[in-house]
């Protein structure tokens, strides 16, 4: 018990590591190493602490032990937000109405990492009327040279707002339809079995089911 | 004492004896008093109200058991497509039933067993269980859409269409028929004990449809698969949204009755005779509680038999761009545009990564999800996030049902939303 006790802050600090810390090699490297150059090391290493919950209390006194498994939050549990205003649990919770108020002012350290830097664009709506006038013009002229995301560089934009914006002809719709029947060709079985596979997660994906 | 008869004895004259020569006609007609007749009639139509002894009593002239005594006057008499009322009374398999399910004694037997016919076993609309059926269906129906709008207020439209199939649609009332232990006869007819389930199936039958319209362009529908619109759906669709299907030519018998069934012929054709049959039964029940017990009996029984079945709403719901679905409902609700963050993750650089991505709106989180990418994780967690907003429940909150009551309290309005995301 006692050597497990010594080892948690190690074990804290190792999971911490693990949690927050994603684009540093340097801390990567340690923290998903999970062998030692020797076996001895390796175990001393991969030993848990364990949760606390199931350490004796300070007081020494019985107590229940509360330690659910780590579960999905149920849908049906209404977050506070999508709550309506006429909802009694809106009145009954008040901490949470207060934080949601005074939390604008707090600092942004304590929400997580956005999953991509992306997520912090704003709209900057920025494309004149004109431009897009132009934008047309270009890519009805030479679509291969004015391609979407070339386009999409040159006016500072999304290619999904070009996408709008721009339809190509038809016969360049037809020329690029045959280029990728082509590649999809040469595609052997495993790459054509792994695509079908992907398109079978995303339905099941958007079912909910996966 | 009487003279035995020995060609009576063979097995052909068993089989064509019908079963109600046991007790007299004559006495069970003459004995029945006339004011419970009357309010049978006026209350339900009842098979009380009118046995087939009457129905086929140009045949019976010569019924009395010193007359029968040529064979082949038996075999004249016509049988009857389902068993006689009367027998109801002396099947321990229909008491059985009507004991299992804690009815009233109120019902009769005998409207058990003619909630057991179906219209392909018994054409008669007095003795099969359309017309109970067609009661209690609109009951059904009634109650279930009451009670999910009520309780799931934001539910879009074609998932509460996908909901009341569940629980009142064809294939849950079949499910519930089996757990009542109801059984199927192998084939209709006089001599089938009446506690079993009668139907044919190569007779029509008729579903049950309380409202509902054939549409000019269905068989354009059907073969090049137009779209129809959620709206189009709403009115003239049936109340499970799905197509009503166009009746099909079928030579109009003409056998004289005097209630017409013309309605019940409107919609002949039956994927599935057995479930039909089994669904119809349920109703019929229904149907049968509320004319002799009342609403609020009707509505106890539905609660818990029907209502009280499990049915994981969030498994309907099937979304093409939840991410885009997400954001109008933020924009429309004047919350902050949706972040994906980061909560956890493991394995980045191994062949199964897991990450767990929450979507929030500020300093709220909507929902969360794990996934083998963060495009998946992502995408997953904005479906639960929708999820969430869809399956708002008040809790238990009263039913418009409820102030049918004598003593009811005034009614309090209820959440209603403003409708579903439209992205």
């Amino acid at each position: 018990m006692e050597t497990r006790q010594a080892l948690r802050p190690l074990g804290s600090s190792l999971s911490h590591a693990t949690s927050s810390v994603t684009r540093s090699p340097a801390f990567r490297s340690i923290a998903s190493r999970r062998h030692q150059s020797t076996t001895s090391r390796t175990k001393k290493m991969l030993k848990i602490p364990p949760h606390p919950d199931f350490l004796t209390p300070q007081s020494g006194q019985n107590h229940i032990i509360y330690n659910p498994p780590a579960a999905a939050p149920s849908v049906y549990h209404t977050p506070f937000k999508f709550l309506p205003k006429s909802d009694p649990r809106r009145q009954a919770n008040l901490s949470q109405l207060v934080r949601s108020s005074t939390d604008l002012h707090a600092s942004r350290s304590s929400l997580p990492p956005v999953s991509r830097a992306t997520e912090n664009r704003e709209k900057k709506y920025n494309v004149t009327r004109e431009q897009v006038e132009e934008m047309r013009h270009l890519r009805a002229s030479d679509p291969v040279t004015w391609s979407v995301h070339k386009l999409a560089e040159k006016f500072q934009c999304g290619p999904f707002f070009v996408m709008m914006c721009c339809k190509a002809s038809p016969e360049h719709k037809e020329k690029e339809r045959q280029r990728l029947e082509a590649i999809k060709a040469r595609w052997g079985p495993v790459r054509t079995k792994a695509r079908e596979e992907r398109q079978k997660r995303k339905v099941l994906l958007a079912q909910g089911a996966l | 004492m009487k003279r035995i008869r020995y060609q009576q004895l063979s097995r052909q004259w068993l089989a064509t004896t019908p079963a109600r020569s046991a007790t007299p006609s004559q006495v069970s007609r003459l004995s029945r008093p006339a004011p419970t007749a009357l309010h049978c009639q006026r209350r339900c139509q009842s098979s009380t109200s009118i046995t087939p002894d009457e129905v086929f009593s140009e045949a019976e002239v010569h019924d009395s058991p010193e007359e029968s005594t040529n064979i082949h006057e038996v075999r004249s008499k016509p049988l009857l497509p389902s068993p006689h009322p009367d027998r109801a009374l002396r099947s321990a398999k229909l008491a059985a039933l009507h004991a299992r399910l804690s009815l009233s004694s109120k019902i009769p037997r005998q409207v058990l067993a003619r909630a057991l016919v179906d219209p392909s076993a018994d054409a008669h609309p007095k003795f099969n269980n359309a017309n109970l059926a067609f009661v209690g269906a609109s009951l059904l129906q009634y109650h279930t859409s009451e009670w999910l709008v009520t309780r799931y207020p934001r539910l879009p439209m074609s998932i509460l269409f996908a909901a009341m199939k569940g629980y009142a649609g064809d294939p849950a009332l079949h499910r519930i028929a089996r757990a009542w232990g109801v059984e199927a006869a192998a084939a209709p007819g006089e001599e089938v004990d009446p506690g079993y389930l009668q139907f044919s199936h190569n007779n029509p039958t008729v579903k049950m449809h309380k409202w509902g319209y054939a549409r000019a362009e269905s068989k354009e529908l059907n073969k090049y698969k137009w779209r129809r619109g959620m709206s189009s759906r709403i009115v003239l669709d049936d109340p499970f949204g799905n197509l009503v299907d166009e009746p099909e030519d079928i030579p109009q018998e003409t056998d004289g009755l005097e209630v017409s069934d013309a309605r019940n012929k409107k919609d002949l054709v039956v994927q599935n005779v057995d479930k039909n049959a089994h669904a119809n039964f349920v109703r019929a029940v229904v149907g049968a509680i509320y004319l002799h017990c009342g609403s609020e009996t009707a509505k106890t029984f539905i609660k818990s038999h029907v209502l009280s079945r499990q049915l994981d709403l969030s498994n309907l719901f099937n979304f093409s761009l939840p991410q885009r679905e997400l954001t109008r409902l933020c924009a429309r609700e004047n919350f902050d545009p949706p972040v994906a963050r980061l909560l956890s993750e493991t394995g980045r650089l191994s062949r199964t990564p897991v990450y767990v991505v929450g979507i929030y709106s500020g300093y709220d989180k909507l929902g969360e999800a794990a996934g083998p990418s963060l495009d998946a994780a992502k995408s997953a967690a904005a479906i639960n996030a929708l999820k969430s907003w869809y399956l708002y429940s008040p809790g238990e909150v009263g039913l418009p049902s409820d102030t049918f009551a004598e003593d009811a309290a005034p009614w309090k309005p209820v959440y209603v939303d403003i409708g579903e995301i439209i992205s």
